[in-house]
């Protein structure tokens, strides 16, 4: 069924269908409806999940863990400081091996006080053992969630997949809500190896000391490199059945270009419309979405920028004190592999501030002007 | 691709008639995309949302900033803010209005089409009589003016969309699509 | 880094980083936001009419006393009641207080002792030598128009006293040889000791008012000495007691409570029997037994109805209970028994409560074969009053007994004005204050050449019929909006519970001796803490809740005055003031757009 929704509801849509069974939630601006139309739904028995009402986002994510423990398909969702207050437990829920999915809507830190959009919350989560997906529309939104928990309940490893604050939580446009029962056909009920129960008891996360935590970390590591293939095999499992995939990196236009944007969110959408009109003025420019962010694709990023001639990353995040964060992640993945590419980074858009087509077309003449770039970070927009 | 920008004040329900047009127009094959002003919306502060319309999907991902029309909720708006900014020439202004269309001053590069959408909400039970809900029917007139949408869409789309009330949003709707006078439009 | 100074009614926008400091930090203010334009209903700052205020048929702003009061200001507080009458020592003893009938508090524990606060105001401005307020000079100047006012009771001399404020001399003919009329001749003095009124009374002479005693203005007097008068007030009262139309009332032992309380009043020698019956359930029937009793007779009295219907004011049938004095409901004289022309004995008949007459009280009526007799040497009948009027000329109307008048006191004939009890409304002393501010406005109007009936109307206070001489006098100074404050106005969230303070009681065996005062007066520290309790109705007080509770700080205390204003720029209309505003002196009204 196609219905013109919001991306808020896009990811209550997708909790439903994916048959969350916990869903531990805490309102915060601009996730709140998120949690409305779910807490509608588990009302109205559209959903049978169990609703708890939590006093913070800590609380939120400890109950999803306990939930998850049990076997139970947990579900949050929350947004800057609430994701930031989480913190702890995240890295509970990774090593925990839980496999929970949380829907996080990208708004900026404060102080300054902000409620749009930017990547500093989810991104400051980086190293917290989280897969991390950036979504471009709200019909990613919904599947990503489905795809989600497909993922992560064979790794064993939680998933965060992340949407712009009003860009896409605020906005309306048709997603294809699947119906239930086909999501079923892919997405199977959970069956935990380890669960919390009465009948055959466990105690979870106990004392590890020297001799066996650094093996914790190692499985993990190994994991994650596995999530890369599984991630990939679940999205071509998804479009056999659906009819629709969204990549790991996706490439638009970029086996050929000279210049490839490197974006994500929903900057992506925009800039399709720059080099659909770039090309048609015979510019040799092309991009990479950047979708799959934790683990990185490595291998799959450097095979898409084999034949570009610079790459121009885009960030909607600061590092404070380094630059943006996907360009360390592309400076990083790139070194030893294609020494005479030149990276630009750019940094646009912070606090919500407007990505229109003029700022992308103001990064792309700025890269096809310069060889080089001048500077490790290149600002599009700022008030000097 | 059209954009559209509908002015109210915070309660009045733009948000609503954004998305009630989209969801008209996507029933009649279009693409669409709907949004509120990002920010915090209070009530009674002037606000704005937006729709946009298209063959072709649509990818822009930003703000609206030379919308094609304008819908105005409240006529008060006019003078407590710019409502024209950034409106394309040719534009049709479909103002919530009890006076002549003729009697509102702004650019005769615009387009301007009246209905007394207050009185027709207060008709239908909309609202109170101090605060009337009048966002389904400026969206009738908005129909009647541009023909950009069908009248049975948006009485569709009312009916999904609004929860409350669907038939006296829907009767509000038909009434205003009959009561809306502007620039070449006659009874 | 270096601070600039940015101007606080505007928005500040930046050009630049460099401009910028590196952190959110206000700079200016949030006044350019005028977020009251966003409002759909404004709060209104405006005093309402306590209920109290409203129920004084004397006019009093009961609820500015109480005001004072708390603070100790009591010599605030009896300058503000001699702006509307000069008998707060003679009211504080013998209204009815229908304002703490009216008192909200009353709904919330005990209705606030108004009566026992304004008794020790009246003494305290006694005690003190305090003189009545007096006028500007514009206001009070000398006028050279003649007013002639007969009757030196309660409506007459209060008239006295504001037309002399305002500039007058009026002059009072009085029959009797003292002034005061009923509270000085009608009253006794355990209730209302001489004293008292006469220094209240000396007030008023102060001010320039000639009352001549000992002149009862007949037909002639009338028509030839204020021929040439351009006023003339009557305010004669009512002293004609009714019969009791049954045999054996000619007796000698037979005679009128009010003329025995006159005589008693006056000096004189009465003799009466060692058993008494008194007739009626009023205020004089209450008076004369409870007179009787101090001479040291035993007394009955007898009365036709129950005790709801008693139009005595509750506490004086309480007290006269309290003496010791029985009251025989139900019942009433058929025969007056006598033996060789003196009573001996007096037959009586039970009455049973039928249908209600024309005053709304079930009509007692015999019950057939339930005689019986009383021995009883003197018999008073205290079953009402009427106006003695036949001094006035057929062009003045009269109906029922009393002088036909207009709702500003107005008769039939031009000039001539009427009041007390003189004209048909309630026999108290109260109402007769009232008819005298009433008859004074008419007069002064009326002389001014004035629209007497729209001036009238905007000094009224609620819809009871009371003035404001204040008001008139003063413009607007005690401005209310008519809306009375009712109960649930109240937010009780701010009042605690707390005792009333009544007034102490007298020791019955000594006071039922001697015509000395029963009841003593409130100490200071009750008034102040009595007066705390009252909710101030309607009325700020500058508590600073508005103040306070305003989230978009839109409230501030006026600098030059008391009070607040509200600034309309920022209220959204969010109504919290209003919410906490003890006393509905903030409201709410939908806003006009």
């Amino acid at each position: 069924m196609k219905k013109v929704i919001t991306g808020n509801y896009a990811v209550s849509y997708g909790a439903m269908v994916s048959r969350s069974q916990v869903i531990a939630a805490y309102p915060i601006t601009p996730q709140t409806q998120i949690v409305e139309l779910l807490s509608e739904f588990c009302a109205d028995g559209l959903l049978d999940a169990k609703f708890i009402k939590v006093e913070s986002e800590h609380s939120a994510m400890a109950s999803c863990i306990g939930a998850s423990a049990t076997g139970a398909r947990a579900f949050t969702a929350t947004s800057a400081h609430g994701l930031a207050l989480m913190h702890e437990l995240l890295h509970w829920a990774a090593l925990g091996r839980l496999p929970i999915v949380l829907a996080n809507v990208n708004r900026a830190m404060g102080p300054g006080w902000s409620i749009w959009t930017d990547q500093n919350d989810s991104l400051s989560q980086r190293d917290t053992g989280w897969l991390q997906f950036y979504c471009e529309s709200n019909q990613e939104i919904l599947d990503t969630i489905i795809q989600g928990f497909k993922i992560s309940e064979q790794i064993l490893l939680p998933t965060m997949l992340v949407l712009d604050a009003f860009f896409l939580s605020h906005t309306s446009e048709p997603v294809d809500i699947p119906d239930i029962e086909v999501v079923d056909t892919y997405l199977p009920k959970y069956n935990a190896t380890y669960r919390l129960s009465t009948e055959n008891p466990y105690a979870f996360g106990g004392l590890t000391g020297p001799d066996h935590y650094f093996e914790i970390r190692y499985k993990m590591q190994e994991t994650m490199d596995q999530a890369i293939e599984i991630a990939r095999q679940a999205d071509e499992e998804f479009e056999r059945i659906f009819g629709r995939s969204h990549g790991l990196i996706e490439r638009y236009y970029s086996d050929d270009a000279e210049l490839i944007l490197v974006v994500s969110g929903s900057i992506a959408s925009t800039t399709r419309d720059v080099v659909d009109q770039l090309r048609s003025e015979g510019r040799n420019v092309g991009m990479l979405k950047v979708r799959m962010f934790r683990p990185f694709p490595r291998q799959e990023f450097r095979n898409a920028v084999r034949r570009a001639k610079k790459v121009a990353v885009i960030d909607r995040n600061i590092c404070v004190g380094f630059g943006g964060i996907f360009y360390q992640e592309i400076t990083s993945t790139m070194y030893g592999h294609r020494d005479d590419l030149p990276i630009f980074g750019f940094i646009a858009g912070l606090g919500g501030r407007d990505v229109t087509p003029n700022v992308i077309h103001e990064i792309v003449t700025h890269a096809e002007t310069h060889d080089t770039p001048d500077t490790e970070i290149i600002w599009i927009g700022v008030k000097r | 691709m059209i954009e559209i920008r509908i002015h109210g004040r915070g309660g009045q329900g733009a948000v609503v008639a954004s998305q009630v047009l989209a969801a008209a127009l996507f029933q009649e094959g279009k693409c669409v995309q709907s949004f509120p002003t990002f920010g915090v919306e209070r009530r009674g502060a002037p606000v704005a949302a937006f729709t946009r319309m298209d063959d072709r999907e649509i990818r822009l991902r930003c703000e609206i900033y030379e919308p094609d029309h304008l819908m105005v909720l409240d006529p008060t708006l006019i003078e407590a803010i710019d409502v024209t900014t950034g409106l394309k020439e040719n534009g049709w202004i479909v103002i919530n209005s009890d006076k002549h269309f003729g009697e509102f001053h702004l650019p005769s590069k615009f387009r301007i089409a009246t209905v007394d959408a207050n009185a027709i909400a207060v008709k239908h039970n909309l609202g109170t009589r101090t605060a009337p809900i009048v966002n389904t029917a400026i969206l009738g007139a908005f129909s009647r003016i541009t023909e950009l949408v069908s009248i049975e869409a948006i009485v569709a789309a009312v009916k999904e969309e609004v929860p409350l009330n669907p038939e006296e949003n829907a009767a509000a709707c038909r009434e205003a699509y009959e009561k809306v006078r502007g620039q070449n439009i006659t009874p | 880094m270096k601070k600039r100074k940015y101007p606080k009614d505007e928005i500040i926008t930046f050009k630049s980083a460099n401009e910028m400091p590196p952190l959110a930090v206000s700079l200016g203010s949030m006044r350019w936001n005028k977020t009251g334009s966003w409002r759909y209903i404004r709060p209104i700052y405006e005093n309402k009419t306590p209920p109290c205020d409203e129920a004084c048929p004397a006019g009093e702003d009961v609820e500015g006393v109480q005001y004072l009061c708390e603070q100790g200001k009591f010599e605030d507080a009896w300058k503000l009641i001699l702006e509307e009458h000069p008998f707060p020592g003679v009211q504080g003893r013998v209204c009815y207080h229908p304002c703490e009938e009216a008192c909200n508090r009353g709904h919330y524990d005990e209705a606030i002792s108004i009566h026992a606060v304004e008794r020790f105001v009246g003494d305290y401005g006694l005690n003190h030598g305090l003189i009545p307020p007096r006028l500007s000079q514009e206001r009070g100047h000398k006028k050279s128009e003649k007013i002639a006012i007969i009757g030196a009771g309660p409506a007459g001399l209060v008239c006295a006293y504001h037309l002399a404020r305002m500039g007058y001399t009026p002059l009072v003919l009085e029959a009797h040889p003292v002034p005061g009329g009923i509270l000085r001749v009608g009253i006794p003095s355990y209730r209302l000791p001489k004293d008292i009124l006469e220094a209240e009374i000396e007030h008023i002479i102060k001010m320039g008012v000639d009352i001549q005693t000992d002149s009862r203005v007949d037909r002639d007097l009338l028509l030839k000495d204020l021929k040439d008068f351009n006023a003339i007030y009557v305010a004669t009262g009512a002293h004609e007691s009714r019969n009791l139309n049954v045999p054996g009332e000619d007796a000698s032992g037979v005679m009128s409570g009010l003329q025995f309380l006159i005589d008693l009043n006056l000096g004189k020698k009465i003799a009466i029997g060692k058993k008494v019956a008194v007739i009626g359930g009023g205020n004089t029937a209450m008076d004369t037994a409870r007179s009787v009793l101090r001479l040291g007779s035993e007394v009955v009295v007898v009365y036709r109805r129950s005790r709801a219907e008693m139009p005595a004011i509750p506490a004086e049938v309480e007290e006269a209970e309290h003496e010791g004095i029985p009251i025989h409901f139900l019942a009433t004289p058929i025969r007056v028994i006598t033996d060789q022309e003196r009573v001996v004995q007096m037959e009586c008949v039970k009455m049973e409560l039928g249908e209600p007459d024309e005053s709304g009280r079930r009509r007692p009526v015999p019950v057939e074969g339930s005689n019986f007799i009383m021995d009883v040497e003197t018999v008073f009948t205290a079953i009402g009053e009427s106006p003695q009027l036949s001094f006035l000329t057929e062009d003045i109307q009269t109906e029922w007994g009393s002088i036909v008048v207009s709702d500003h006191g107005e008769t039939s004939k031009k000039g001539i004005f009427a009041g007390g009890d003189a004209v048909d409304q309630p026999r108290t002393v109260a109402h007769a204050i009232g008819s005298g501010k009433v008859a004074a406005i008419a007069i002064d109007t009326f002389l001014r050449g004035k629209d007497t009936a729209k001036i009238a109307a905007s000094v009224q206070i609620g819809q009871k019929g009371s003035v404001s001489m204040e008001r008139y006098l003063r413009g607007e100074i005690r401005y209310n909006a008519s809306k009375v404050v009712r109960f649930e106005d109240i937010n009780l969230a701010y009042f605690e519970h707390k005792d009333r303070v009544d007034l102490p009681r007298a020791d019955i065996e000594k006071a039922k001796q001697s015509f000395v005062e029963v009841n003593s007066g409130l100490p200071e520290s009750a008034v102040t803490t009595e007066s705390g309790r009252c909710f101030n109705c309607g009325v700020c007080n500058m508590c600073e809740n508005c103040w306070v509770f305003c989230p978009d700080i839109s409230i501030s205390r006026k600098t030059d005055a008391f009070g607040y204003d509200i600034d309309y720029d920022h209220c959204k209309g969010c109504g919290i003031c209003v919410e906490e505003c003890p006393r509905e002196a903030m409201s709410l009204e939908e806003e006009q757009k």
